[in-house]
């Protein structure tokens, strides 16, 4: 059965205005609706810039982005955007939330962004509470400003941002660096149950080997990128 | 950063633009006649067309050769004096009654309504009444504006349209003088 | 576009302190400049409205700017007075159609009284030819009788019927009364909005009476003439301040100006109301215009600040802007939250400035009346009002497209991850 893939690089290169050398070349990269990889990265292996490339903020100076069939090339910056916004969800390492925003606010701020995903959300304040729940933040927090939280809590408010109107790509970068080893795993164990739950795609991405156990695929960026990678 | 300078320039501009105009005329000007532009309904008349046929504002000079005349003989004092007894009771042009015109001069303010400027005195040459002396009665339109002129100053120059009476007084200061209903009043331009 | 503004205003409020101080500076420097123009057009319309139907105002030789003021305005000093003879050959001459008297000196608790006949009731005119008209009583007719201006009349609490006494000269406190010649008021005029409101009328026997034991500007020591007996003396006045003329055609002013001028036995000059104000106003345009500037410098200062302060605060949002553009904000929408900042707080800061203004006027407004003669009105903005305010939205949305471009630029550079 071949159904169009999720996320499909081919040929990719990318390099920095300015520069001779290129710091992605990426021959091929596939991943299926649903499926749930490990990227492994250290710093300056170019996983940056190939999330920035996936997301759309960066054009390839060379290949193609196909998300979803679409091949994000051939859309204007701010349709790239859009996209963005109405089929992938973020999280970063840290800085995921608007410190004056509450949590309810920052979970439903995708949704002020996509119409799609306002739409697939239904009630979008019960879909923002069922997610809050099912990631262990109690009712009390939820009106809250977000800078009251602790790392661990505004993680998972991230995740729960990340995943409301069930967008079909999470993308993670470094989600639990910030925290300690103990809650790392819970985070880990939350996230990928919730992306199941929800169907969507997850690509994970950490420098963290040992986090990698649980994951259907392991890649990693110094075999995945034929360019050298800049010394950390 | 340059776009901050756009701001002073702005207020610099609004300002310049309340600012009014001053005329740059010399006492005693008189405003050329402007060239085609002829409204048929009202038509263009000249100072010259309020005078009575024959009536000579220099009657009282007559036979007085002021050249040959001394300093401050008495001869020069009486002449003026008599001129302008003469200018006073100069009369009006019955041909001009109820005719529609539209004629060019510069305004001496008597009435200030509300903002606007309601009723006031047309001559014909500039700084009369403030530097030279006034013109004859024949040469002077009270004018009452149907519509109140905006943004006037006193000797502003003026085209002024509209229907003139001559209105009957019987005083010492002359036996009628012209009155106009004015249409509309506008800022002169050539 | 509706998704921005509530975002917008979290943030706004998030920033309140900085932003609240720089609306501030806004609002009272639109205050500043809408109150200049009010204040401007209030007086440019009192002026106007104090004299109408006049074509004449008759002096001593001087200044006509100063006779205008003092007469008409209650303004300032006269240099010298006009002989009765002569203004009695002033109403005498053929062309004339009515002449008001005016002597003006004399005080009532602050308020400055005008010795007159009772043909200013009859023609004196103002606004747009509109009559004096009484609120209650009438004009005086017997000797020491009062008729109240409207202001006075309220400020003062008096009714007809009451007794007051004079003092003599202006100023105030302290001057000497003419304490044994009481007036009763008989009537008190409708509000005219002019300086006619705050003004005392008597007749110009009255001034001379209670004058009569007066030498120099104090009683005579030991003279003492009781009011009853002072219909034996000559009550004649020997000078007026002024003399209001009405002519029979107004187009005979420039001959009768002349006429005055050249008028023999005493040095005379007669000034057209309506050249005079516009001469007036065009002093006050020079002092107009350098308020004017300054206001709207003001004005520019306050933006300048809110420039700053909202640039100065990019450097902190940098990560914010980036977790909206991870979120799903493009570009021109971190552009539009920017300029929509500095746009919003100029538009509150000129409505607060409105209301601010307003308030003042109502606030400041009767004391201006009383002190001055000049009715500030409280109502919507003219159109010199608007065209200030326009001025002023037009200044803080361009001011705001700063930031929004500054803002914009650095989203696109920091993508989603800012280079902090």
């Amino acid at each position: 059965m071949t159904t169009a893939p999720l996320l499909l690089l081919e040929d990719l290169e990318f390099r920095w205005p300015g520069q001779t050398e290129a710091c992605l070349d990426i021959p091929a990269l596939r991943l299926e609706a649903g499926e749930q990889v490990f990227l492994h990265g250290a710093s300056g292996s170019g996983k940056s810039t190939l999330l920035n490339l996936v997301a759309g903020v960066l054009a390839p100076t060379r290949g193609r982005v196909e998300v979803l069939g679409q091949v994000l090339g051939e859309l204007s910056a701010a349709d790239r955007d859009r996209f963005r916004v109405d089929h992938v969800g973020l999280i970063f390492q840290q800085f995921n939330l608007i410190p004056y925003l509450s949590v309810l606010d920052n979970v439903l701020l995708p949704c002020r962004f996509s119409r799609r995903r306002r739409e697939r959300a239904g009630d979008a304040r019960a879909a923002a509470a069922t997610l809050l729940r099912h990631l262990d933040l109690a009712e009390s927090l939820w009106r809250r400003p977000a800078t009251q939280l602790s790392v661990g809590q505004q993680q998972r408010v991230a995740a729960a941002r990340a995943l409301i109107g069930r967008p079909e790509l999470l993308i993670a970068d470094e989600p639990t660096s910030a925290l300690d080893a103990a809650r790392q795993e819970a985070f880990l164990d939350l996230l990928r149950r919730e992306c199941v739950d929800s169907g969507a795609a997850l690509l994970f991405v950490s420098h963290h080997r040992r986090l990698e156990r649980g994951f259907g695929r392991a890649l990693a960026m110094a075999e995945l990128n034929r360019a050298p990678a800049e010394a950390a | 950063m340059k776009k901050i300078w756009l701001l002073p320039f702005l207020l610099a501009f609004s300002l310049a633009a309340s600012a009014q105009g001053k005329p740059d005329f010399k006492v005693g000007d008189r405003l050329p006649a402007a060239a085609g532009k002829a409204k048929t309904a009202y038509p263009e008349t000249s100072w010259d067309d309020l005078l009575p046929k024959g009536w000579d504002p220099l009657a009282a000079f007559k036979g007085l050769d002021v050249s040959k005349l001394s300093d401050s003989d008495p001869r020069a004092d009486e002449a003026l004096r008599k001129l302008r007894k003469a200018w006073d009771a100069a009369p009006a042009n019955e041909s001009m009654n109820g005719r529609n015109i539209r004629i060019a001069g510069f305004l001496v303010p008597l009435e200030w309504g509300d903002k606007n400027l309601r009723e006031f005195l047309l001559v014909p040459y500039f700084g009369a009444c403030i530097h030279v002396p006034p013109p004859p009665a024949n040469q002077i339109i009270h004018v009452i504006a149907e519509n109140p002129a905006k943004g006037m100053q006193a000797m502003d120059p003026v085209w002024v349209e509209g229907t003139v009476e001559i209105a009957l007084s019987t005083t010492e200061m002359g036996n009628s003088s012209y009155r106009m209903k004015a249409r509309s009043v506008s800022k002169y331009k050539k | 576009m509706r998704a921005l503004l509530p975002l917008a205003l979290k943030s706004a409020w998030n920033r309140r302190y900085s932003l609240g101080l720089t609306l501030l500076a806004v609002t009272l420097s639109v205050t500043l400049l809408l109150g200049i123009e009010r204040l401007r057009q209030d007086a440019r319309d009192g002026f106007a409205q104090a004299v109408s139907g006049t074509d004449l105002v008759v002096g001593a030789r001087g200044s006509p700017l100063q006779l205008l003021l003092y007469s008409v305005f209650r303004m300032g000093e006269a240099s010298h007075n006009l002989g009765w003879d002569s203004a009695r050959a002033l109403a005498a001459h053929p062309a004339v159609a009515w002449t008001i008297p005016l002597s003006l000196g004399d005080s009532h608790r602050g308020y400055p009284v005008l010795g007159t006949t009772s043909a200013y009731f009859e023609h004196f005119r103002f606004g747009d030819r509109q009559p004096l008209a009484f609120a209650a009583g009438q004009p005086f007719a017997g000797l020491f009788e009062v008729v109240l201006g409207a202001e006075v009349a309220r400020k003062l609490g008096y009714r007809p019927g009451e007794r007051i006494t004079l003092s003599h000269g202006m100023g105030g406190e302290g001057l000497a009364e003419h304490g044994d010649k009481p007036f009763t008021v008989v009537g008190i005029l409708a509000p005219t909005g002019t300086p006619v409101d705050r003004t005392l009328h008597i007749g110009l026997e009255a001034l001379e009476a209670i004058h009569l034991d007066w030498q120099g500007g104090a009683p005579i020591p030991g003279l003492n003439i009781p009011p009853e007996l002072v219909k034996k003396f000559d009550l004649t006045p020997k000078s007026v301040t002024a003399v209001l003329v009405g002519l029979k055609s107004r187009a005979a002013v420039f001959a009768m100006q002349r006429h005055v001028a050249d008028y023999r036995d005493e040095p005379l000059m007669a000034v057209l109301p309506g050249v005079a104000l516009s001469q007036l106003w065009e002093l006050l345009g020079v002092a107009e215009g350098v308020l004017r500037a300054v206001s709207a410098l003001a004005v520019a200062a306050g933006l300048a600040g809110l420039v700053a302060v909202v640039l100065a605060s990019l450097d902190q949002r940098r990560r914010e802007l980036a977790i909206l553009r991870a979120n799903g904000a493009r570009p021109r929408d971190i552009f539009l939250l920017l300029a929509l900042e500095g746009g919003a707080v100029t538009l509150a800061g000129a409505l607060l400035g409105l209301t601010l203004r307003t308030v003042l006027v109502l606030g400041l407004g009767p004391w201006v009346q009383a002190e001055y003669g000049l009715v500030l009105r409280a109502d919507w903005p003219g159109s010199g009002e608007l065209y200030a305010l326009g001025g002023v939205l037009l200044a803080g949305l361009l001011a705001s497209l700063l930031p929004g471009w500054r803002a914009y630029r650095l989203s696109l550079a920091d993508g989603m991850t800012p280079r902090l």
